[in-house]
Formats: structure tokens, C-alpha cells, sequence
């Protein structure tokens, strides 16, 4: 690795050492108390599955330019220079960790190993060796984001071409929009996906709710985040931050996507309107009485799967399953402690990586697999776009005959009037 | 030999302190310097009052408890005993009647403080050496608890003298005589340097001094970070 470049990483990862960041970095005692905490170790007992192992990839960078003991007694702390095999290490430790957090709980210091992994994700960005189609995507988000304008009509007229299936599912008064878009006052805007399953159910609900809403041009997803790119993950937040000014809305509302209600509710600062999750919005439309569901629709045993990005690590824990007790009589609880719910296997972009990742993600899955199959449900609801992708490849590989469901479609399709 | 007693227990001793201050003084600095994280790191479900909730993580490793309960029992001995052994050093240093509200001997624990945490460092060390924490750690991981088991040894070996085989020569008062004399900066080794067991008092005296000089730098940190990393985690 050439001199300059070195440099240039090793410039990047003091950027990332915030207090927090150093304590983390400081406080590993190696103790091994979080190695039964991840997913991927669980299913594969390899030490460098283990979050420790995975974090001391990037602390003997650490030791090896930020601490005396690299500059004097590198072997004490096995010191590790940054070089071509430390980025090959980077990139198995990052991109074999899903950012659930899972770790967190266990370890007795708190340790995140998602935020050490941020490191190891921006020294790949620095050093061009991440991966190429995160890059891409989070590209692609951003020039979308950029030249909206020209993309605007071709937008409206995909949205104006789900109407009817919108309709279907909900028929409101006569004169109104079934998917509003750029309605300035709206009381809420609603992020989606790409996708017309992020966007019909949604608007149906929306529609029943009587709720005076907007529809993003933008999507909710951030690859930047995926690919730990902090100033594209700061670009593709602020444009809905922006939107969300511009048409003065109170509460920016994102879909089913873990990392995109992180993203927002979390690094978005302090703003003139309140962000939340879908699920939270349904579940409030339901406790205010402005829905209502058929509990008969489901009557074969349910299973809810917390993505992590929501649940541990944002809090929505209570609504999703509020919302399965109005919807079913028949709920089972997948674990009997949501902050211990296993990592479905997909997140931190591995699933958005595609088939390049699929292998891993299902051979770090089978604890996954066993949980879902030993809750004996046989629809399995979720509320993030990146573990229904994931858990529909588990259903598959794993053989587990299950119906993966948005917990969103499963309201929409118990509406009553 | 004097020569040696004497650099081990009087510059030595200054020296690792003034490492041990100015290390821990430095690391805490540098996180204090470095800018905030604001986002919240916290995990879910939270329970309040974190800050309590956070000092019981730190105190009573609830995590380790619940995970790796044979852990939690060496790691709750060795920490109290830990504590209960400091506590007998500054009463060491000179009479403290706030220490002697609940009467007991110069140390507590009939020598069974020092046999616990050797034991318990032990422990640690083997465990060390099975898969996966073996391939987790690092040299520095093995060194510190060696100093450790070094200077828990020979400090403990002067306690057990005392109380296991009547060895009388070097008692409560000859300690104070030494460690007050530090203190006050008016270094005197006469007390504890002609006994039979005062090379055991040099090594377990070295052992500390090199022990406290590489804390600051090491992850023994996590004594000073624990809270705070664990009020983060509780929001």
C-alpha cells in the first residue's frame, strides 16, 4: 500500500474517533462473553465470526497508530499495519457482520460492535475496496435524488398506475387521491420504497385512516449507510429531510425498512417535525379507533420476527405486537426476549450485495431457521424490507414452508370500514 | 542486593505512580477531547433510571451472569476481593478508624482474599487458552494477568506467612513504617528490608509497579470506561 493512501485511511479513522469511539476501542478485555451472541458465529463457530475478533481487526489498527504500545511494543498488542492483508481483513470482518447489536447486549461493557465495524467500512470506501454494488446503489440513489425533475413525471405516472390496486384494497370518498403526492401542509409524509408492495398497502391504510397524507418522491432506503459512507448516507437523508421542510409536514412516516428508520431517527438531529416507523403510525391508528381489522383473516399461527435495526436498536418493540393482537388470537412469540431475537442474517447491505452474499447469509442463518421453525407459526410477519428478503431466502433454503408476510400487507388486508 | 531493594521500593514505586496518574489522567483526556457521538447508541428496551441501572451493569456484570454464569462467580471473587484487598493496603499506609467501623484485622479475609484471587486469576489465564477467547487474545492479555498473578503471589505469600505459619518478623507495623514513609515522600526501606521475607516484598512490589505502569495504556481501562460505556448502551 503506498505511503500517501495510508496516510489518507489512517486520516479517515481519527475522523471516526469520537469519545465513545475511543472508549470502545480502549475497553475490549477479550473477555469472549459476546461470541455466542452472533447469528453467524451460532451457526458457524469460526473465531473470526465473533464480535471481539471482528472489532480487533480494526483495534490492532488502532493500537498500531493511535496508542503508544504500537509505535513501541507493537507484538504486545499484535499491532497490525495497514496494509493490502489488514484491508482483506477489514473487509471479512465488516461484511460478515450484520450491525444488529446483538453483541451489544451481551457484552458487560457495551461495546458496539456496529460502530467499530463503521471504521472498518470507511477505511474500505477510502481504500476503493468496498463493495462495488453498495457503492453503486448508494451512486445511483444520489444522482436519482439529484436529477428528480426530470425523473418527476416518470415517478407520478408509476404512482398514478397503482391506484387501482390501492383502491382495491381501499375504497375512499369519491374526489380524493388514493396516493397524494407533493401536497403541501400534509400532516405526514410517507417515505417508501421502490417497489409497489411498499407503497399500495401502505396508502390503503393511509386512505382508511382518513389520514391527510403526502407520498416522498424520494425512497427511504440508504445505501450510504450500508455501505458506511457517512457523507452519501448524509446526502440521501437530507433530501427527505428537505422535502419534508418544503411541504411542511409534522411527522415524516418510514416504511418497513430498518436501516432507513434508523438512519432518519437517529442522525436526522433535530427538525420541525417528529419521524416514525410505520409500524408505530398503524399501531396509533388502531389504539385512536381510525381502523379497524378483521381478526378473523388470520387464523393459523403468526410469528413476528423484530428487525433489529427497529426493535433493539430503536425501541418499536410493544406496536408490532399490539397490532398482531388486534389481527389474531393465534400470536406466538419467536423469542422470549425481543432484544435477544436472533439477526435474521441480512442487514448491514448484505442482502442489498444480492446472490454475491446469499451463501453466506444462509450458512450464518440456520439458528435463524431453528428459531423461526421450532415458533410452529405458519406465517412469519416482519416489518423490514431487508429481513423479508432475507427471511423468504431462509424459507426457502431451510425448507421451512412458512408465509413471510410485511406486517403492513397483513393490516391492509384486514381492513374493515 | 540493598541497592536493588531499595530502586525497587522507593524510585520505582514513585516512578510507577506517576505513570499510573499521568496514563489514566492522559487517556481520559483523550476521550474527553475527541468530539461527542450525539446520536444515541442505546439498546431497547430501556429501563429507568438508566444511571442506575448502569452503575448495577458495571458492579454486578448482569451480562455475564446470564451467559457465562462459572465466569461471573471467578469475576465477582476476584473484583470484590479485589476491592477488599486495596481497602487493606490504605490501611496499610496509616491507621484509618473510617475503615475500622466494622472492626477486623490488617487484611481482612484470614489470608482467603489473596488464595481467592489467585485462584480466580488462574482461571482467567486457562481459559484463555480454549477456543474461541484463545484466538481472541493478545500477548498484552496474558502478560497483564501474569503481573497480576505475580504480585497477588508474593503480596499474598507475606499475608499467609503471618497468619498460616506464625511468621512474625514483618507485621502491620513495619508495612506502615515503609509505605507511610512513602507517602509522606520521606522514603525509608529500613523497616521491611532485613527480614527473611522482604525479597517477597520487593517482587510483589515490582510486579505491582509494572503492573500499574502499563494500566493506563492496557484494557484494564475498562475499570475507569465501564460505567460510561454502560450508560451508554442504557440511553
Amino acid at each position: 500500500m503506498e505511503k500517501a493512501l495510508r496516510e489518507e485511511l489512517i486520516s479517515l479513522f481519527r475522523g471516526k474517533l469520537s469519545g465513545t469511539m475511543e472508549m470502545y476501542l480502549e475497553t475490549c478485555a477479550r473477555c469472549g462473553i459476546c461470541t455466542e451472541a452472533c447469528h453467524a458465529y451460532a451457526s458457524m463457530p469460526l473465531p473470526k465470526y465473533t464480535p471481539a475478533y471482528r472489532a480487533e481487526v480494526v483495534r490492532r489498527i488502532y493500537k498500531k497508530y493511535f496508542k503508544w504500545q504500537g509505535k513501541t511494543f507493537p507484538r504486545i498488542g499484535e499491532c497490525k499495519v495497514l496494509d493490502e492483508s489488514a484491508i482483506d481483513e477489514l473487509k471479512e470482518a465488516a461484511y460478515s457482520c450484520t450491525g444488529c447489536r446483538r453483541c451489544m447486549v451481551y457484552c458487560p461493557f457495551g461495546i458496539d460492535t456496529q460502530q467499530i465495524m463503521s471504521i472498518a467500512k470507511l477505511l474500505l470506501v477510502g481504500a476503493h475496496a468496498e463493495p462495488e454494488l453498495l457503492s453503486l446503489l448508494a451512486d445511483v440513489s444520489i444522482s436519482k435524488g439529484e436529477s428528480m425533475d426530470d425523473l418527476k413525471e416518470g415517478f407520478l405516472e408509476g404512482v398514478k398506475s397503482l391506484e387501482s390496486e390501492v383502491v382495491e384494497k381501499w375504497r375512499q370518498e369519491a374526489g380524493r387521491t388514493p396516493i397524494p403526492t407533493e401536497v403541501v401542509g400534509a400532516d405526514l409524509l410517507y417515505v417508501a420504497l421502490a417497489g409497489a408492495h411498499s407503497i399500495i398497502p401502505a396508502a390503503a391504510i393511509f386512505n382508511a385512516a382518513g389520514e391527510n397524507w403526502t407520498l416522498s418522491f424520494f425512497e427511504a432506503v440508504n445505501f450510504g449507510a450500508f455501505v458506511g459512507d457517512p457523507s452519501k448516507t448524509k446526502i440521501i437523508m437530507d433530501r427527505i429531510v428537505n422535502e419534508a421542510k418544503r411541504l411542511k409536514v409534522k411527522e415524516v412516516c418510514i416504511c418497513e425498512c430498518g436501516t432507513a428508520f434508523r438512519v432518519m431517527s437517529q442522525l436526522s438531529g433535530k427538525q420541525p417535525f417528529k419521524v416514525s416507523s410505520i409500524t408505530r403510525v398503524h399501531a396509533r391508528y388502531i389504539k385512536e379507533g381510525r381502523i379497524k381489522v378483521d381478526k378473523k383473516k388470520l387464523s393459523v399461527p403468526v410469528t413476528y420476527h423484530d428487525p433489529c435495526q427497529i426493535a433493539r436498536n430503536a425501541g418499536v418493540i410493544d406496536e408490532p405486537r399490539y397490532i398482531l393482537s388486534q389481527l389474531t388470537d393465534n400470536f406466538v412469540e419467536m423469542s422470549p426476549e425481543p432484544k435477544y431475537n436472533w439477526c435474521c442474517g441480512g442487514g448491514g447491505g448484505l442482502v442489498a450485495m444480492g446472490e454475491e452474499t446469499l451463501d453466506f447469509r444462509m450458512k450464518s442463518s440456520r439458528v435463524k431457521a431453528d428459531q423461526v421453525r421450532n415458533t410452529g407459526a405458519q406465517v412469519l410477519a416482519t416489518a423490514c424490507e431487508n429481513c423479508h428478503t432475507q427471511l423468504s431466502n431462509i424459507n426457502d433454503h431451510y425448507k421451512l414452508g412458512m408465509n413471510v408476510q410485511f406486517l403492513s400487507s397483513l393490516i391492509a388486508d384486514a381492513l374493515i370500514r | 542486593m540493598k541497592t536493588i531493594y531499595f530502586l525497587v521500593l522507593v524510585p520505582m514505586v514513585y516512578l510507577a505512580f506517576a505513570v499510573f496518574l499521568a496514563g489514566v489522567i492522559f487517556q481520559l483526556l483523550k476521550v474527553i477531547k475527541r468530539p461527542a457521538f450525539k446520536p444515541t447508541l442505546a439498546i431497547h428496551p430501556k429501563r429507568n433510571p438508566a444511571f442506575l441501572w448502569a452503575i448495577l451493569d458495571a458492579l454486578l456484570l448482569p451480562t455475564v451472569w446470564r451467559h457465562k454464569r462459572t465466569l461471573w462467580f471467578f469475576l465477582m471473587a476476584f473484583h470484590i476481593s479485589f476491592l477488599m484487598v486495596f481497602l487493606g493496603h490504605l490501611e496499610l499506609i496509616t491507621e484509618m478508624s473510617w475503615l475500622q467501623v466494622i472492626g477486623h484485622e490488617i487484611f481482612m479475609g484470614q489470608g482467603f482474599l489473596g488464595l481467592i484471587m489467585s485462584l480466580a486469576l488462574l482461571y482467567f489465564f486457562f481459559r484463555r487458552f480454549a477456543s474461541p477467547t484463545k484466538e481472541l487474545s493478545v500477548p498484552e492479555d496474558y502478560l497483564l494477568l501474569m503481573l497480576l498473578f505475580l504480585t497477588v503471589v508474593f503480596g499474598s505469600e507475606m499475608d499467609w506467612a503471618r497468619r498460616w505459619y506464625d511468621y512474625g518478623e514483618m507485621s502491620v507495623q513495619e508495612y506502615r513504617a515503609y509505605l507511610s514513609s512513602i507517602f509522606m515522600f520521606k522514603p525509608s526501606i529500613a523497616a521491611v528490608s532485613t527480614s527473611g521475607h522482604s525479597f517477597m516484598l520487593v517482587l510483589h512490589v515490582f510486579f505491582a509497579n509494572l503492573f500499574l505502569m502499563f494500566f493506563p495504556f492496557s484494557h484494564l481501562m475498562h475499570s475507569i470506561f465501564g460505567f460510561a460505556l454502560n450508560k451508554i448502551r442504557r440511553g
